[in-house]
């Protein structure tokens, strides 16, 4: 049903960069007494109308013994609520002619739904059902629980590179909550009691924690005031809410480890530490994984999947959070080269650029390929509505959807090779070779 | 003034009662449904019949220019396969640019430009929008079709018609065209290697003359630009594209079946069965049945909450998705009904899927039903419009199949009007029970008498022409004496028996990279050693000897289980026919089958832990040609060769779910009989 951030993120995020270069968008905010905050965005153009609420609890703010709560919570929260029945939450959105979807990352879950605009009353009746008194019970923990369990299989035990997120994460921190992937562990889900799913729910998914995002063919007004309606009545959560401050300690030496996993092909994965999200540092970060691996004419693509074909795919990409994240690299290796043969000649490119910067054509065309990006991502509302949601929870300035060019901007050609050698280094990164496991038995 | 005023004091009552106390029990009602605003494409034609459609949309500075061929269908014949070509030919350089610099070219501005056999598409930053132009003109007017690219792409085309060859869902939508629209139909003729091998240089060279003419294109130009903009860049770019005289075809109407019938493809080793039960249908965009035929789908297979889908998974569990589509069309449209089921309920899904069909022209649909599926597809009619280019597709539409021009703007509104009535008066028009085409890709053994009371099976190749009738086994015909005259074949038993022991080595070239097979057989002391090479390194291995069997690959080694040694046994004896018999192996024929045109004895071989493979011996020259293996794929043997008196397949063709395209493998060493030391199965 739901799109998962946690593996899909690995291949979306190379497009997730935030925001809007040369047309700004327009929106309007409040607070409600409880805390909720409220964002709109009117765009009469089409005759719909996103609503979106982010929660700002990812796996980050899980208990290690208790990791896969914040994910566990995005399939429950659409079993339905004390007016809404079992398993109608969907059905009902979609025989208004809507869809919805959602995701759980490290830091953020985040639920949404398009619907046509004369439906926007429902749709906020639906995400304050939701945030007021949803299902929190026995049945529906039961029901999910086996849900999760089909979906842990298909999306990381059965899919050939499924676990690259989870096992690279679990050696690129140790310390911080990143150490765990938002699918977090089934034992964990199957120990915890009803009650402590309960508690999860009253400490977290709580109006002073939330972001209401409405985009779309809105009346400001009206809208205001339904949201007032619905959402008002909501307690405000009762203790501040638990937000992890640890800080990861810099690695000193190198980890290096194997995985045999259900693949037929290995792989090569390299991952370095990265600032917080929001450190000026990310845009270079960014512009380098895309001169990198980013299109056919990249550097790594270009040089190792045409030219040598060591690699028969290569990647870079900057899972950028909010405590700093990792910039993960994996090159799946061509038939008969040894992995090792593929990592030296990564070195050498990732070297290269470390001692030479990029070209002044290749600074160029990375601004244009990112100028593209970032308009291209306002281009449905739904996009708008995340974007300005993460404007305000992150970077906590909802402004900052129409300032991601400018920042970009200052990015100068010497930044990359900057960056290269600030970041890139090769004594805290984490190497892991995915091999097979030794096939059935083949004649 | 007193409107505003009573407006202001009802908007007031609005938010008090907003904060009282809100009745969570009742959903909120819609709003009066929004009126939908489809923005108008402005037109101009140019004096070379370029017909230009601009959308403009300048929330983001962005443009796309995508410019269609509107021809006739073509029937390829011995060419079939040609069209498929013709984009990816006219990417691969200019006289001005190779390959690489159009690439790195479109790359560098962050922009997007690909080509079809009737279409070019670019789209670009507002900004780069005479850079991509000009590299879209530059592909129009002057790709130069080099040879080796042609040459790559059949070869690309070649592969992927062996591994469709093999695929269930190509056969059976290659099964279902055949029997829809018959051979002799645009849509229905298929590749073969001999029609992919046909085409030449020329023949692309004389396409592209042919079709690529200003006066049967349309170019729509979506984003950031004006009409008066949009008359200078086209005039500037395409003016001077010649005009021409371009062929214009008919075909003969494809007729739906007498009766049901049915068509089946024996895929043996299929666990699932295909089934697509079709019918051509005349619809076309814009009948008066078409918006309603939107309708009878959305309720009866569009989705998770049609008819199919509740009946054929959430009830019954035979599938993971069973599906509907009634596909609209110039020449002639497709009713469809389909899903992958279990081997074992082929006939019961089948069974619901008449029964579905039936109930769905007989009784109709309901109001609930109704109602669902127009509020599910006006929501996605909604959202469809938040992409510029769907306005530009409509506008397309309107000009290509002659619609009112207030088609779409309408459009809701005439799929509000209709009634359960009009519902069932298309499901009444469009699908007639009777007259239906039931294809099946599955393991014929099990499930071709079952299929008998749907209507009269008819046998199908893989590529679904009639499959070569076979004649039925000889009733005096044991499967001993298949296997006798196996090994009377390859040289006689005394021949064959003298041989105890091989050493074998085959080549082949899988994905550019040289593969090495080695294999060491003992026959007496039933040992067996394997070895796969690639680039010179050991990638996996495998050993049997003393009843143990391993497995190694990647530095890690695994024990084999009884069972799985006794799987391997299967195929680790040199020439195993003379050893069947010692081994207690079950022999079963299974009549005459036709291998790749080869009428050829099929013999199921069963191991006393159950497991098996499946053997064909060529029923005129009683050579094996063909093993089938569920472990490690199917594998073809030819190139027989005279060894020390026994005839030895020189070449296999492995097809394996393990490697993605067929490996040829030619044997370029062979001992027979050599001396074997204990280090040769360490």
């Amino acid at each position: 049903m739901m799109r998962k951030l946690t593996a899909l993120g690995l291949v979306a995020g190379l497009l997730a960069v935030p925001a809007i270069a040369q047309t700004k968008i327009e929106f309007k905010e409040f607070d409600l007494d409880n805390g909720l905050h409220v964002i709109m965005h009117q765009d009469n153009t089409t005759p719909i109308v996103v609503t979106s609420v982010l929660y700002h609890v990812g796996s980050k703010n899980e208990q290690p013994d208790r990791t896969g709560f914040a994910h566990f919570f995005e399939h429950l929260m659409f079993e339905g609520s004390e007016n809404i029945a079992r398993g109608e939450y969907m059905n009902i959105i979609q025989s208004h002619g809507g869809t919805l979807n959602a995701y759980t990352s490290n830091d953020i879950t985040y639920y949404y739904e398009s619907l046509p605009s004369n439906e926007l009353e429902l749709a906020l009746y639906m995400e304050s059902e939701r945030m007021l008194h949803s299902k929190v019970d026995q049945t529906g923990v039961d029901t999910q629980r086996e849900v999760v369990k089909e979906e842990k299989r298909q999306s990381y035990d059965n899919r050939p590179y499924g676990s690259i997120l989870i096992e690279t994460l679990k050696r690129s921190y140790s310390e911080h909550p990143y150490r765990w992937a938002p699918i977090g562990s089934l034992d964990d889900l199957n120990a915890a009691s009803i009650e402590e799913f309960q508690q999860f729910y009253k400490d977290f998914y709580v109006p002073n924690n939330a972001t209401l995002t409405i985009a779309g063919d809105i009346d400001y007004k009206q809208t205001e005031e339904w949201v007032k309606k619905y959402f008002s009545e909501i307690p405000k959560g009762t203790k501040p809410i638990y937000r992890p401050d640890v800080t990861e300690p810099k690695k000193t030496a190198e980890i290096r480890d194997i995985v045999y996993d259900n693949i037929q092909i290995p792989a090569v994965i390299q991952a370095y530490n990265l600032p917080p999200k929001t450190d000026q540092d990310s845009y270079a970060l960014s512009m380098l994984s895309t001169y990198l691996t980013g299109g056919n004419s990249s550097l790594m693509t270009k040089e190792l999947v045409d030219k040598q074909q060591k690699a028969l795919a290569i990647s870079a990409i900057p899972l950028d959070l909010e405590d700093g994240g990792i910039f993960i690299m994996y090159g799946i290796v061509n038939m008969g080269v040894e992995p090792q043969d593929l990592e030296t000649e990564i070195d050498k490119l990732i070297k290269q650029v470390q001692d030479e910067g990029v070209s002044d054509r290749d600074f160029e065309k990375l601004q244009n390929i990112m100028e593209n990006s970032i308009v291209s991502g306002n281009s449905s509302m739904a996009g708008v509505a995340e974007n300005l949601a993460e404007a305000h929870v992150i970077y906590k300035d909802t402004h900052y959807v129409n300032k991601v060019m400018d920042a970009y901007d200052k990015v100068k050609k010497e930044d990359l090779q900057r960056v290269a050698n600030e970041y890139l280094t090769l004594d805290g990164r984490v190497v892991l070779y995915y091999l097979p496991k030794p096939a059935e038995p083949a004649q | 003034m007193k409107k505003i005023t009573i407006s202001f004091v009802l908007s007031l009552l609005v938010s008090v009662v907003g904060f009282a106390q809100v009745d969570r029990s009742q959903f909120p009602k819609a709003g009066p449904a929004p009126v939908i605003k489809i923005g108008e494409a402005e037109t101009f034609t140019l004096d070379n019949g370029l017909k230009v459609f601009v959308v403009e949309n300048d929330k983001l500075p962005r443009v796309s220019f995508t410019l269609v061929l509107e021809r006739d269908p073509l029937f390829e014949g011995d060419k079939a396969g040609l069209t498929g070509f013709i984009g990816e030919m006219m990417m691969a350089g200019t006289s001005n640019r190779s390959k690489e610099e159009l690439d790195e070219e479109v790359d560098f501005i962050g922009a997007y430009l690909n080509a079809g056999s009737t279409s070019i598409s670019a789209s670009s930053l507002k900004k780069h929008q005479e850079k991509v132009l000009d590299l879209m003109a530059d592909v129009l007017y002057n790709p130069i079709f080099p040879e080796a690219e042609l040459e790559k792409l059949k070869k690309q085309a070649l592969t992927g018609l062996a591994t469709s060859k093999d695929d269930p869902g190509s056969i059976s939508s290659k099964l279902s065209s055949a029997l829809v629209y018959g051979k002799d139909h645009p849509y229905g003729e298929v590749q073969t290697e001999e029609t992919l091998n046909n085409v030449s240089l020329d023949d692309v060279k004389n396409y592209y003359q042919t079709f690529f003419k200003p006066n049967i294109a349309y170019l729509a130009i979506v984003g950031d630009m004006s009409k008066a903009e949009a008359e200078k860049v086209v005039k500037k770019h395409f003016a001077a594209w010649e005009r021409g005289d371009v062929p214009t075809f008919t075909y003969e109407e494809p007729k739906p079946a007498s009766q049901n019938v049915v068509g089946l493809v024996d895929r043996s080793s299929s666990v699932q069965t295909v089934i697509d039960i079709a019918q051509p249908i005349d619809l076309t965009l814009g009948d008066e049945d078409y918006i309603s035929s939107r309708v009878l789908n959305q309720i009866f297979g569009a989705g998770s909450s049609s008819r199919l889908f509740m009946n054929l998974r959430e009830d019954k569990g035979y599938t993971y998705g069973a599906y509907s589509s009634f596909s609209a069309d110039k020449l002639v449209g497709q009713f469809s009904a389909n899903a992958s089921v279990r081997t074992e309920v082929t006939d019961s899904a089948v069974y619901e899927f008449i029964y579905e069909i039936n109930r769905l022209v007989e009784d109709g649909v309901t109001q609930d039903e109704l109602d669902k599926a127009k509020a599910n597809l006006s929501g996605s009619f909604g959202r469809s419009l938040e992409s510029p280019a769907t306005i530009a597709n409509f506008a397309l539409n309107i000009e290509r199949y002659d619609l009112p021009k207030d088609y779409y703007e309408t459009y809701l509104q005439k799929m509000n009007e209709l009634t359960v009535a009009d519902i069932n008066k298309t499901a009444d028009d469009l699908i007639d029970p009777d007259k239906l085409y039931i294809t099946a890709v599955g393991n014929a053994t099990e499930i071709k008498d079952k299929l008998e009371q749907f209507g009269t099976v008819t046998m199908y190749d893989n590529m679904g022409f009639p499959a070569k009738e076979m004649a039925a086994v000889d009733a005096n015909l044991t499967v001993e004496t298949v296997i006798e005259n196996y090994i009377e074949a390859i040289g006689g038993k005394s021949a064959v028996g003298s041989i105890k022991s091989a050493k074998m080595v085959m080549d082949a070239e899988v994905m550019g990279q040289q593969l090495k097979i080695e294999q060491i057989f003992d026959n007496s002391a039933m040992r067996y050693a394997q070895n796969t090479l690639v680039g010179g390194n050991v990638m996996q291995s495998s050993r049997i000897k003393e009843g143990k069997g391993v497995v190694s690959g990647q530095g890690q080694s695994i024990d084999m289980t009884d069972e799985q040694v006794d799987a391997a046994k299967l195929d680790t004896y040199f020439l195993p026919e003379f050893y069947y018999e010692t081994m207690g192996y079950t022999l079963t024929l299974d009549g005459i089958k036709d291998v790749e045109g080869t009428p050829a004895y099929k013999v199921i071989v069963a191991t006393p832990l159950g497991a098996s493979v499946n053997n064909y011996y060529s029923v005129e020259s009683g050579l094996k040609i063909k093993s089938e293996n569920p472990v490690s794929g199917d594998t073809f043997f030819s190139d027989y060769q005279e060894k020390n008196g026994v005839l030895i397949p020189m070449a296999q063709t492995i097809k394996s779910a393990m490697i993605p395209v067929p490996l040829e493998a030619k044997v370029t060493s062979l001992e027979l009989n050599p001396e074997l030391t204990e280090a040769d199965f360490n």
